[in-house]
């Protein structure tokens, strides 16, 4: 963690803000009661004594002197816990006409750190693309050794071994709605291979350039993929026929999501911009260039109307169905190749040096960094993660390394709020002015 | 205007009152000015007649309705030539709309992000906000069956252009439409009030090819325009970082394309030799010792055989010396006369010495033609030095012609020609003059010059090369003027004894039992030892 260089001021001016922003719009606590006790104590005084004892003690340790003095004087942090209940209503009622109408300081939701349980090594290249099947049990990796190697999700070893490409196999997506794996490479050649009987039964010809990325739309039949020849192409399934070439992009397209809501495709490319698109008529709805470097990954939220997008300086959170801009996750230094989002709200962030970063979706607190060993017979160098994915019981992840690897990941389960406290130090905003 | 007069003066004065305020003191200005300058259009009420010409004639405002006249004040409504400019526009609260470029080809509902509120971070939103949440099951519904249906439209119009020619389709049934005309009246429709249309859709021939030609190729329209980028503009690099991301020229151990001369540490310089720990075997060590053991052993061997030598040698000559010794003195004793053995075995003891005398003799004589047959070329000491280089020469310190004692002078000292002044070249250092002669001035140098003239065969072989080339040598044939002598001992033929040393030699020998010691001995002697002597 880098350390900011900052005066003992401002630092001291910082944690005491964060503290008051943190807890001044506490309606819960009874800040009235306390009041009336103890007349001669001030009122920003009474409103830090109103606070229950493990966020007390979080204080103590971040703010220094000034809070703890006053913890001291009054005493009654128990008793104050006892009555906050009781007298909820009442507090509420007397304190909406006090409290200011600060804005609250989002607190972030905790969660359990991951760690890593399972190497599994068998690829002779770069493991490029994974996808888990609908019915969790097994999952399919693609690699740069030109194989699609299929795994039994929960013991980890190798079912099945297709071969057909001719290059770097780059995405790997499988259908929810009929048996089959959908793949694409280097190559150019989109595949779609039937899996009752494990072979090729469709190709899906037009790219004129590598296919870097492709997605299944969930309700319909359509297959979308996107190139390095700056397109995105929507293909029917069934007929092969190319229904939409989406053009609008400037440099390669890197990644594209497909979701049922309005918009029905998102792009992300490396002319730094992101695209949403209009299914029907096969246009652009919005532009989003927000972005300074290449984006080489989006993600959907599972139940919200969000998306997240990753490039090389920031992970920006958006909203559907225009694009409105949420917020930055900043912190990652390094070019992200890849993103995943858990239904618990917890994003990961897989990077080009091989670091993971675990963030809390909601805030953008960053509460773990993960930087897992190469493979032995690896050089250090040959670390970095191309694909991350959350198993549909989304206890368990699964990450594509450039050390020929998957690695698997689950929730430390010995981990509790106390061992693995919450450090939330966010930047001091300058509040809606606008 | 009576309430004017009882209200107090007004201290902020409007905007229309500030104006007024102006052009009465303007035109107060014009009766004081000799020429007005303004043109100000006749006011209202007054203008029967006049026309509008120039722009100045407006005077702030705009056109005149009254004046049924084609005004343009500000140039505004003339039909000018194409231009690109964007009207400005203002939006609902006055302010104007920046962004019109950016959303100039496109519909007003499109969302195009351009303000800066839009790039700001926004509030963290509680999970269960409305805005969060995704349309519901119905709305999604919808959407997905409308698209359905598009794309499938979409599909098929591409597939029919491959499918085969099918029999004509099938058209609808025939539409009736009960039509009501706007223009109604006995004139029009023969008095009816309504018509009845019945439309049929028209038969598409199977076999028709297509219509148009769509294989001509027209560039492309405009695109629509760029997107406002919302983020700063990149930092400036500052040197060092530049200076951090130069990639060294790729230099190849295989390929040089234009034959650059390059220094080698730049060719090893991506071997990757910094990265290796070189390891070395032990046995390297271990041989090495080996090697040197072996020196020394080998050189202790050297040396002791050496010295064995040394001493074998010495012994030898310590015995030679011995005999050398014992001959001297027998020789003395014999010069003395002193008869070292019997008399018998004296005179015997002569004839033999001079029989090894003789054989010895014969034995050089032997040696020399020997070796002047073999190696022709090998001259003589003299010949040899006489042909050697000068470099040589003065290596081995040889000559030196004017090694005398007497002092020498430089021979330009004596120069006839020129005058006192001369020698001296005026302090000219590229003038090589410290010598005055050459070193042996063209004594050798003709005879060291070596020219093989034309006639090489004529020189070595006279002028019957070819008789020589065609003629065998046949060594029973003699030559022309010899004697036909037919005893043949050797290859060279004794004749006659001419001075008769053959029988005087056999004297001797004969003589050598009875001993004459006055004559034959001494003058035997005094010829043995002249002739050693000589040698």
């Amino acid at each position: 963690m880098d350390v900011q260089k900052h005066s003992v001021h401002t630092l001291v001016f910082r944690s005491l803000k964060r503290t008051h922003d943190m807890f001044v719009s506490d309606h819960a606590k009874s800040v009235a009661l306390d009041e009336e006790r103890n007349p001669s104590e001030g009122g920003v005084h009474s409103m830090a004594l109103a606070l229950p004892p493990s966020q007390a003690r979080h204080d103590t340790s971040r703010t220094g002197a000034s809070v703890s003095d006053i913890h001291r004087h009054a005493g009654g942090a128990e008793r104050s816990h006892a009555h906050s209940t009781s007298l909820m209503e009442g507090g509420g009622t007397r304190n909406s006409a006090l409290t200011r109408k600060a804005p609250t300081m989002p607190k972030p939701q905790w969660h359990p750190p991951w760690k890593l349980f399972r190497v599994i090594s068998g690829h002779l290249g770069w493991v490029r693309s994974i996808a888990v099947e609908p019915g969790n049990q097994w999952f399919v990796t693609g690699s740069a050794d030109r194989t699609i190697k299929i795994w039994d999700l929960a013991s980890g070893k190798l079912k099945l071994s297709l071969t057909g490409h001719i290059s770097t196999v780059r995405g790997v997506a499988v259908s929810s709605r009929s048996p089959y794996l959908f793949s694409c490479g280097e190559d150019k050649q989109v595949k779609c291979w039937d899996l009752e009987y494990n072979k090729v039964i469709r190709h899906y010809h037009g790219h004129l350039s590598a296919v870097y990325d492709l997605d299944l739309h969930p309700t319909i039949d359509v297959l979308v993929t996107c190139s390095r020849d700056a397109t995105a192409r929507v293909w029917d399934i069934r007929t092969k026929a190319n229904v939409h070439t989406l053009t609008g992009h400037t440099n390669t397209v890197a990644t594209v999501r497909c979701q049922a809501a309005e918009p029905q495709i998102i792009t992300g490319s490396h002319d730094s911009t992101i695209r949403l698109w209009d299914l029907i008529a096969g246009k652009t709805r919005v532009t989003l260039t927000n972005h300074k470097k290449s984006v080489r990954t989006l993600v959907l939220h599972p139940r919200q109307y969000t998306f997240a997008s990753g490039s090389a300086d920031n992970i920006k959170q958006w909203m559907f169905p225009d694009g409105n801009f949420i917020q930055n996750l900043s912190g990652h230094n390094a070019i992200i190749n890849t993103l995943a989002v858990n239904s618990d709200g917890v994003l990961v962030s897989g990077a080009d040096n091989g670091t993971i970063h675990m963030w809390d979706w909601r805030t953008g607190y960053n509460f773990q960094r993960i930087h897992a060993a190469v493979q032995p017979g690896s050089l250090d160098s040959e670390s970095g993660i191309f694909a991350c994915l959350f198993d549909h019981s989304e206890s368990r992840l699964i990450t594509a390394e450039a050390d020929k690897t998957i690695k698997v990941y689950k929730e430390d389960d010995t981990a509790t709020e106390e061992s693995h406290p919450i450090n939330w130090k966010p930047e001091i905003l300058k509040r809606k002015r606008f | 205007m009576a309430l004017r007069i009882f209200l107090p003066a007004p201290t902020q004065l409007s905007q229309d009152q500030l104006e007024a305020e102006e052009r009465l003191r303007v035109q107060k200005s014009y009766s004081t000015a000799l020429v007005s300058s303004h043109r100000e259009p006749p006011p209202y009420g007054h203008r029967k007649g006049w026309v509008p010409r120039s722009l100045e004639d407006f005077a702030d405002g705009g056109a005149f309705p009254e004046i049924h006249v084609a005004q343009f004040p500000l140039e505004m409504g003339r039909r000018k030539k194409t231009s690109n400019a964007l009207a400005v526009q203002v939006d609902a609260e006055g302010k104007i709309k920046y962004d019109a470029i950016a959303r100039q080809g496109q519909g007003k509902d499109k969302v195009v992000f351009s303000k800066y509120t839009d790039l700001l971070p926004k509030e963290v939103l509680n999970e269960d906000t409305p805005e969060l949440q995704k349309p519901d099951e119905e709305a999604v519904k919808e959407l997905t069956e409308k698209t359905r249906l598009a794309l499938e439209k979409q599909v098929s119009q591409k597939i029919a252009a491959a499918m085969p020619v099918r029999a004509a389709d099938k058209q609808a049934p025939a539409q009736y439409i009960r039509y009501t005309p706007s223009q109604q009246g006995v004139a029009f429709n023969s008095g009816a009030k309504q018509r009845v249309i019945r439309m049929v859709e028209m038969q598409k021939d199977p076999m028709e090819p297509p219509r148009f030609k769509i294989n001509k190729k027209i560039p492309r329209g405009p695109p629509s325009p760029p997107a406002p980028v919302m983020h700063s503009p990149s930092r400036k690099m500052t040197v060092k970082e530049q200076q951090e991301w130069k990639i060294p020229p790729c230099i190849s151990n295989w390929k040089n394309a234009k034959g650059y001369t390059i220094p080698l540490d730049k060719r090893l310089a991506a071997d990757g030799r910094g990265l290796q720990t070189v390891h070395i075997n032990e046995n390297f060590a271990k041989l090495a010792e080996a090697l040197y053991i072996a020196d020394r052993k080998a050189r202790e061997a050297v040396e002791m055989r050496a010295q064995v030598e040394k001493k074998m040698a010495q012994k030898e000559k310590e015995k030679k010396e011995e005999k050398l010794r014992e001959l001297a003195q027998m020789a003395r004793d014999r010069r003395a006369g002193i008869k070292s053995h019997g008399d018998k075995g004296g005179e015997d003891s002569e004839a033999r010495e001079r029989d090894e005398i003789r054989h010895d003799r014969r034995k050089e004589r032997q040696h020399d033609r020997n070796i002047s047959r073999a190696a022709p070329d090998k001259r003589s000491k003299l010949q040899r030095d006489q042909e050697r280089d000068i470099s040589e020469l003065i290596a081995l310190g040889m000559p030196n012609p004017r090694s005398s004692s007497e002092a020498q002078y430089d021979q330009r000292l004596f120069n006839q020609n020129k005058g006192m002044d001369s020698g001296f070249a005026g302090g000219e250092d590229e003038t090589y003059n410290v010598y005055d002669q050459p070193f042996r001035s063209g004594r050798d140098m003709a005879s060291n010059i070596y020219r093989p003239s034309k006639n090489i065969d004529k020189d070595a072989y006279a002028d019957d090369l070819d008789t020589i080339m065609r003629t065998r040598f046949a060594p029973g044939k003699e030559f022309s003027g010899a004697d036909h002598g037919q005893r043949r001992d050797g290859p060279v033929q004794f004749e006659e004894d001419p001075f008769g040393l053959d029988k005087f030699l056999e004297e001797a020998k004969q003589h050598g039992a009875s001993k004459r010691p006055s004559t034959s001995s001494r003058s035997k002697d005094d010829y043995h030892d002249k002739k050693r002597r000589k040698e």
